[in-house]
């Protein structure tokens, strides 16, 4: 069967090759169903073991912000074989995590591309991969098997990034280079029919080189070529050069940033978090001139490859940061995990795309201003300023029920959809007994409820009740697509100039330098630490101690 | 409140009743899950009602401490404030005094104890308690009682017990004159420790005071004496208890302690241990609970239990994937835990649907066949259903009596 690109561009065709660009991604089945149109640039949600962190799967469901899945693979080398790949069916993935065959589509990564941890070296057959029990090198021909037997709709090949300390030197890029293509070529290699494995559906490439301009375009450049002899074998249908088996671009600005904060470092002594609850891309910021340098090197390595397919980029550390990638390159698939790590540490998104021209949102209080003038991109609900604030997480987003009561409030706000903002009372419950139906007959299903207050997850943070993360990780992907619904519109409706005009006022209003973030971290850490000891800590050794009864539940 | 008493068991003391409060209906014997900070761990108010569950508990002592009564009362109430329409108990505080406190001293005014805040003393009266509670604006509230550990021994014992009497005098007059009395029912608890003739005194005492409280609680239990007295003494005070009011046994939440008292003729219970116990990755199964860290359960393509309306059984979760998610990941936590608020749900549902329709003693047969089978029944269940007419072993010769509290656990930490 003839099935459709994974990408088509829409809507009118840029002058060049860069330039903000929308466009759609059509997941189809093995069988040539379709199962999921995607327009974009839009959101890639993360996860962690499997799972969408802090989301049960009832609440995957429930948050409709969510449709691509990246799932990192390593997590699963803790057994061998992985138990990913002892799942029966065409949807492995989706069958054993839980996700929805026919809303959610799979990127399969082996690495967690958020994750800059110090690695050994990868060698010259393998990638060294990290999981609870330590470090495992997959070698590409296991790779190979994983992905043959997960199915998922799309995966990235093998990519050598360097994990060692910085810089890396000239002969260590070649060599990434030179594993890069070989294991690019490796998992686009048709099977020996003796063999039960089956070529991937839709192939990514990490686009190699890390800063070095040179070095990247090198590794496109190598892409483009027409396959060498000792690779043919196997390449078929026959494949002119490794571009042609590839179904888009991955770039991780994790090891980029890490790049130019040690450049940076090298000068001025900024300390990496020392702390083992911190991720090492926590503080990671981005600022105009990162994102200048970002663009340099996504140019470098796009230039000598066509456009038209999609570009899909990862651990992107703030919004300006997405904007000017989608302005200045057009990026088509972005991944949230900032967005995401942000409801771990107690922040509630408030901002939108294009930015509303009244910022002074009607009841409920905007996000602070800073010294610069701009205002925070949410709201750190650990703060004290948060503990008698009743109203709804985001300011510049309405709640369901106050959007549909009878008197709607005056402004246009459009209205949160996430489970925090716009609650609904069950459609069902479960009845243990038949005379349990006495119980629910005044109440009504699928009705929705008031919306969930600041103070409320002031107080869970501060009590360390996993619910808060629940609700904010729901809010905060929420928030997040629709800020990408957001620029489809701007571009879809006013092109480059206007989205040019709309990012330019976006970065005058919101406050890049996320010193949110960094004191969300701050309080977050210390109620970590408080839980280590203090008073809390001797009321759970109490509690451990008589395991039942009537103790309460810390 | 409305209480009425539906259906009763031919055999044993227990029964299905209907309690209306100003928040629903709750159908009588349940379990309440503990929602200590105001909140179910992990879970909305949403996910806690499609589980089939519409009454929860608060902790008076922690939410006074945290939001604050200020708070509490600014969004209109401990409902409003976590968004749970359904109906909603509290303690009085006392017990959490008592036991998180070091300096907590108790004199005839009240409690007094050192300030979690500024180490001040302060002091929690019977009144203080109540006025607490009605800010938090509970269905059913507690009254103030002087709480001695469970094996305390001596005068101390008969010393609470009376003030408690006298402390429940203080509460209903307090409540009473409040004009809070038409929403908020007010309960008692039972006191006079492990000794038959101070739980006598005591519910001698409580139970002239019947028309000026909704329910009856016993408490002093659950704090590490033998199950052979416990269940007596639920026995004892059941017994007695006055028919037209709930009995509410604190800080109960095993399965087979939950039957046992609902068999004796309590309609409430309430426990952390679910919640608690999902955190750690165990499973709660009608065969026994499970160990989900345990490395046999790794690639284990079954769910936690066939057939679990839970949202994690019935969504296909596996034991594999908990086992790879369970205390490194809080969305296993949530999964768990759904699971084993449902399972305990499904126990007291179980009866409920079986006192109805006469069939209760079997129900408890079968249910300690399938979750103790062969590793023996604990002998305190034997004792304290013959107790009410259920022969637990009859026609199981071969089944072993486990002494003491023969609780059957898969909580090696192996992997
Ligand atoms: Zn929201
Ligand atoms: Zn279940």
């Amino acid at each position: 069967m003839a099935s459709r690109p994974l990408f088509t561009l829409t809507g009118s065709p840029l002058a060049g090759k860069y330039g903000p660009r929308t466009g759609r991604i059509d997941i189809d089945r093995q069988d040539g169903t379709s199962i999921l149109q995607t327009d974009t640039p839009a959101l890639l949600t993360a996860t962690s073991r499997g799972v969408v962190p802090h989301l049960s799967r009832d609440n995957v469901h429930l948050t409709k912000a969510i449709h691509h899945i990246q799932l990192p693979f390593e997590s699963f080398l803790d057994r061998n074989p992985p138990v990913l790949t002892l799942v029966e069916g065409t949807q492995p993935l989706h069958t054993f995590l839980g996700f929805d065959p026919n809303k959610h589509a799979i990127t399969l990564t082996l690495r967690d591309p958020s994750d800059g941890r110090k690695m050994p070296p990868n060698g010259n057959d393998f990638v060294s991969a990290h999981c609870t029990r330590g470090v495992r090198k997959v070698s590409p021909s296991a790779w190979k098997s994983y992905v043959s037997k997960c199915k998922p709709d799309l995966v990235v090949a093998l990519s050598d990034t360097p994990f060692t300390p910085a810089p890396h030197s000239q002969k260590r890029l070649t060599k990434s280079i030179e594993r890069s293509i070989a294991w690019l070529a490796d998992i686009l290699r048709v099977p020996l029919p003796d063999e039960a494995i089956t070529r991937p559906r839709n192939v990514l490439v990490h686009l190699a080189g890390g800063v070095e301009a040179e070095a990247r375009s090198e590794f496109a450049e190598r892409l483009t070529e027409p396959i060498e002899q000792r690779d043919a074998p196997g390449l078929s249908p026959p494949l002119n050069t490794l571009d042609d088996g590839v179904a888009g671009y991955v770039f991780d600005l994790q090891p980029l940033h890490a790049a130019f904060s040690a450049e940076a470092s090298r000068t001025n002594s900024s300390p990496s978090p020392a702390n083992e609850l911190l991720h090492s891309s926590d503080r990671q910021r981005s600022s105009p001139e990162t994102s200048i340098a970002l663009v340099e090197l996504l140019h470098a390595s796009l230039d000598p490859l066509p456009a038209d397919k999609p570009r899909i980029i990862n651990s992107p550390v703030s919004p300006h940061e997405i904007l000017r990638l989608v302005r200045d390159i057009g990026v088509d698939l972005i991944d949230g995990s900032w967005a995401q790590r942000a409801a771990d540490i107690g922040i509630a998104l408030d901002f939108r795309f294009p930015t509303p021209t009244d910022t002074s949102c009607a009841n409920a209080p905007v996000p602070r201003a800073r010294a610069n003038g701009k205002r925070d991109l949410g709201h750190n609900l650990f703060d004290a300023l948060y503990r008698h604030d009743r109203s709804r997480l985001a300011s510049c987003f309405l709640d369901g029920q106050s959007a549909s009561s009878a008197v709607p409030p005056p402004h246009g706000l459009p209205v949160c959809e996430c489970h925090a903002c716009s609650p609904r009372s069950p459609a069902s419950r479960i009845l243990h007994s038949s005379v349990d139906s006495q119980a629910w007959a005044d109440v009504r299903p699928y009705a929705l409820q008031p919306p969930v207050m600041r103070s409320y997850v002031h107080h869970l943070l501060h009590t360390h009740e996993m619910s808060s993360h629940a609700l904010l990780a729901m809010h905060n992907l929420t928030a997040l697509s629709r800020f990408f619904a957001g620029v489809r519109e701007v571009i879809a409706r006013g092109g480059q100039e206007e989205f040019e005009r709309e990012v330019e006022r976006f970065e005058t209003t919101y406050d890049e330098g996320m010193a949110l973030w960094d004191e969300a971290e701050r309080m977050w850490l210390e109620v970590e630490r408080a839980r280590g000891k203090g008073r809390l800590s001797r009321e759970r050794e109490k509690q451990a101690a008589s395991m039942i009864g009537t103790a309460v539940d810390l | 409140m409305q209480f009425e008493v539906l259906a009763k068991c031919h055999t044993t003391r227990a029964r299905v009743s209907r309690m209306r409060l100003a928040h629903g209906v709750t159908m009588l014997p349940t379990f309440m899950p503990v929602a200590t900070q105001a909140a179910i761990k992990g879970l909305t108010p949403q996910q806690v009602e499609a589980l089939g569950v519409n009454l929860i508990l608060n902790n008076t002592y922690h939410l006074n401490l945290r939001p604050g009564i200020e708070v509490l009362k600014e969004a209109g109430g401990a409902h409003k404030f976590q968004g749970w329409n359904h109906n909603l108990l509290t303690d009085s505080g006392g017990f959490q005094l008592v036991s998180l406190s070091k300096f907590t001293k108790i004199t005839e005014e009240g409690a007094l104890f050192a300030s979690p805040f500024d180490g001040e003393p302060t002091m929690l009266t019977p009144e203080e308690s109540i006025s607490i509670q009605h800010a938090i604006g509970a269905d059913i509230i507690m009254q103030l009682d002087d709480v001695v550990p469970s094996l305390t021994v001596g005068p101390r014992v008969e010393e609470a017990m009376w003030r408690t009497v006298r402390w429940l005098d203080r509460c209903i007059n307090f409540h009473q004159k409040s004009g809070r009395d038409d929403v908020q029912n007010l309960f008692a608890i039972v006191q006079g420790g492990l000794e038959p003739d101070l739980r006598d005194k005591c519910l001698d005492e409580m139970i002239t005071r019947k028309d000026r409280v909704a329910g009856y609680a016993i408490g002093g239990l659950s704090g590490g004496e033998e199950k052979d007295i416990f269940w007596r003494v639920i026995k004892q005070c059941a017994d007695s208890l006055p028919e037209d009011r709930p009995r509410y046994s604190m800080g109960i939440g095993f399965a087979e302690d939950l039957l046992v008292c609902v068999a004796l003729g309590v309609d409430m219970a309430d426990c952390v241990f679910p919640t608690r116990t999902a955190r750690f990755g165990v499973a709660l199964t009608r065969n026994g609970p499970l160990n989900l860290r345990l490395g046999k359960h790794a690639t284990d393509m079954r769910p936690i239990e066939e057939g679990c309306p839970c949202p994690t059984c019935s969504s296909g979760t596996t034991r594999a994937l908990l086992n790879h998610t369970a205390t490194l990941e809080t969305a296993a936590a949530h999964a768990i835990t759904q699971h084993n608020l449902v399972f305990q749900a499904r126990v007291m549902g179980g009866a409920r649907e079986a006192i109805m329709s006469g069939t209760f003693p079997q129900y408890l047969k079968d249910f300690f066949s399938n979750y103790f089978g062969d590793a023996g029944y604990p002998g305190w269940c034997v004792n304290a259903l013959k107790s009410v007419g259920v022969d637990l072993l009859e026609g199981r010769p071969d089944t072993k009596v486990i002494p003491g509290d023969g609780a059957k656990w898969e909580y090696s930490d192996a992997a």
